[in-house]
């Protein structure tokens, strides 16, 4: 019985910590893809890669002596600035036409590879290491936790609940919703709804920067980082329901933490794997996925 | 009403409303125009001839890299298609009929090397294979649409390529080398030998054609119609007494047989497979594919697959930024012509035709 509770506690409860801050940052790349979608109808396949910069940014700004903190602030700007240009010069010259979902698709997909070789390119093929600002360790109930990662929940948790609040708490929220649910409508009262559009992009590649740098001290920084990523992110947006901000924010959790407690029994390959099997059980059950979109009602 | 005065009634309550602007409404459309330059579907067999010519030739006039290479292309091609197919004619962009291409390309490794040397039989059991994985697969993802579909096809491609990467079984991530190449028997009338290159050049070809033409004969049934009719307007279907899901689900089969049995011949050109076959890469390729040759037209891909291959070639000897390469494609095509090669050629050939 004992063994049961200190097995509990020391190993499934810190893993599932763990589980949590994953989530998290997972959640900030899942809330820019499921605002992006919710607003322009895009989906935006470059968004792993808008993530990979984050943290090729936040390597690049502090070997330069920026510090970390410094590249938490300027990486993400970078990244929202790439993110802008995609809407701007291309998203936006496609126009309004029947096959646009598809033909965005395709495009932010060129982009991603565009970005990914660039960076490649400019970086090399080799992976780097960001050194975390903070080491040590807490110590909280028995358990041992790394400091950083605490900071990543907190930091994480802060931006998700800004984000909320600029949502359904803000006149600007008001105008993102609405333009969600009826763009014309919004357009005819007088709102610049193109500016509205790039800027919901702009955001959402800034989250994505974001947790491009928290994550870049856990993880190694290389070209191909954003992949993995952005599948778990889309596997989150899809159970969450496509355009829905709180879905997308469990559904991260979610997911990251059946990732996190399988690869405790399974290997973390099959760990991940359990992770698209949620989602596939979620569509057959429920297509829609747990939430409404956006300015839905 | 019987199943035949159905379609009639059907097709005709269908193009009365308008809502099948189709390939093959515009066709019908044009061939009803006297004075609409060269008629649609004249057009369509005339780039088709051109492009078979080509391939027929091709293999005199180049050496033998360039005969393997037009090999891969070929088989490219046909995972393109069947992209293609989904796209054009159900309107489900899959970014992960890769799935298929790859699962052909390990049932074919495995049984050769150590069932059996009879195409025929591997055949079989791909076809047979496949149609019970695509089935099950394609009754929870074809629920889905648009997105949706993109996404979840590409999460499933991206499983299989995580499962063949770690089964000790199928290789891991070396894959299974040193499969044969067989020769493939015709009921006595003679058989192929795919251990030539020339050989299996033409192999390859006739299965592709062969593809080609049965996708074309079956989008001209009425199954076709109701297809076309699906992808234009979902709503409506179901009051005219078809159940889409059905159909979709058909096609999607279909499309994953494409997919499967290009895969399937794949590995015997190098003799062997891995996990690369079923990775991101491949399904990076295959779309350039498509979208290059275009992408609702049963030619595109195929084109498109001959086009991206051997560009591949030539940019990977000049420089090692293919990715850059590819990736510009998809913006320059996306922005430019979304029609792709095949749509700039028709447009061509109808106003050299008007004046």
């Amino acid at each position: 019985m004992a063994n049961w509770v200190g097995y509990l506690h020391l190993v499934v409860v810190p893993q599932a910590i763990d589980g949590l801050i994953i989530g998290l940052a997972l959640a900030l790349v899942a809330l820019g893809l499921t605002m992006i979608f919710g607003l322009l109808g895009v989906i935006n396949l470059a968004h792993g890669e808008l993530y990979m910069l984050g943290a090729y940014a936040a390597f690049s700004l502090t070997a330069v002596g920026i510090g970390f903190w410094g590249a938490l602030f300027v990486a993400p700007l970078i990244v929202g600035a790439v993110g802008g240009a995609l809407e701007r010069f291309g998203l936006r010259r496609l126009g309004a036409r029947h096959d646009y979902a598809i033909l965005s698709i395709l495009l932010t997909f060129g982009a991603s590879l565009i970005l990914r070789d660039l960076v490649q390119f400019a970086w090399g093929p080799e992976t780097h290491q960001v050194e975390a600002p903070i080491a040590g360790i807490v110590r909280a109930a028995g358990m041992i936790l790394p400091a950083y990662r605490m900071l990543i929940l907190g930091i994480a948790a802060l931006l998700i609940v800004g984000t909320w609040l600029l949502l359904y708490r803000s006149p600007l929220g008001a105008v993102l919703r609405a333009a969600a649910y009826d763009r014309q409508m919004v357009a005819s009262l007088g709102i610049p709804v193109s500016a509205v559009l790039t800027g919901t992009f702009v955001f959402g590649s800034l989250l994505a920067g974001t947790s491009g740098v928290l994550l870049s001290p856990i993880y190694a920084v290389f070209p191909t980082m954003g992949h993995d990523f952005m599948l778990l992110a889309f596997a989150a947006v899809i159970v969450g329901g496509m355009g829905s901000v709180s879905g997308a924010v469990l559904a991260s959790i979610l997911l990251a933490e059946v990732q996190s407690i399988a690869s405790l029994w399974i290997s973390p390959v099959w760990a991940e794997s359990m992770v698209f099997v949620v989602m596939f059980l979620v569509l057959v059950f429920r297509p829609q996925g747990l939430y409404g979109r956006l300015g839905a009602a | 009403m019987t199943k035949l005065a159905q379609n009639v009634v059907v097709k005709g309550v269908i193009r009365a409303g308008g809502l099948l602007p189709s390939a093959l409404c515009r066709a019908r459309k044009m061939l009803s125009m006297p004075r609409g330059g060269l008629q649609a579907a004249s057009l369509t067999r005339i780039m088709g001839l051109i492009a078979v010519a080509a391939a027929v030739v091709l293999p005199l006039l180049v050496g033998q890299f360039y005969i393997r290479l037009g090999i891969e292309a070929l088989l490219l091609g046909g995972l393109a298609l069947s992209t293609g197919i989904l796209l054009g004619f159900v309107g489900l962009l899959s970014l992960g009929q890769v799935a298929y291409f790859g699962v052909g390309a390990y049932i074919s490794a495995l049984l050769f090397l150590q069932a059996t040397g009879s195409f025929w039989l591997v055949l079989a059991a791909v076809v047979i294979c496949v149609s019970a994985l695509a089935a099950v697969i394609g009754a929870i993802v074809i629920r889905t649409r648009g997105v949706y579909f993109a996404l979840i096809s590409l999460a499933f491609s991206e499983v299989l390529h995580k499962i063949a990467f770690n089964t000790v079984a199928l290789g891991g991530s070396d894959g299974i080398l040193g499969i044969p190449a067989p020769r493939i028997g015709f009921a006595g009338i003679g058989q192929i030998d795919l251990r030539d290159d020339g050989q299996f050049y033409y192999f390859a070809l006739g299965v592709i054609v062969v593809i080609y033409f049965a996708i074309r004969r079956i989008l001209a049934t009425p199954f076709g119609s109701v297809l076309s009719a699906i992808r234009d307007n979902p709503e409506r279907v179901p009051y005219l007494g078809y159940n889409p899901f059905w159909f979709r689900l058909l096609a999607y089969v279909a499309a994953a047989q494409v997919a499967a049995v290009s895969g399937m011949v794949f590995p015997l050109l190098r003799g062997y497979v891995s996990p690369d076959l079923l990775s991101f890469e491949t399904t990076t390729r295959s779309l350039a594919m498509a979208l290059v040759g275009g992408l609702s037209s049963v030619l595109g891909p195929l084109v498109g697959g001959g086009v991206i291959t051997f560009m591949d070639s030539l940019v990977s000897s000049l420089t090692e930024r293919h990715l850059l390469v590819l990736g510009l494609i998809f913006v320059i095509f996306v922005m430019t012509c979304p029609d792709g090669l095949i749509g700039i050629a028709a447009r061509r050939l109808t106003r050299r035709e008007r004046k």
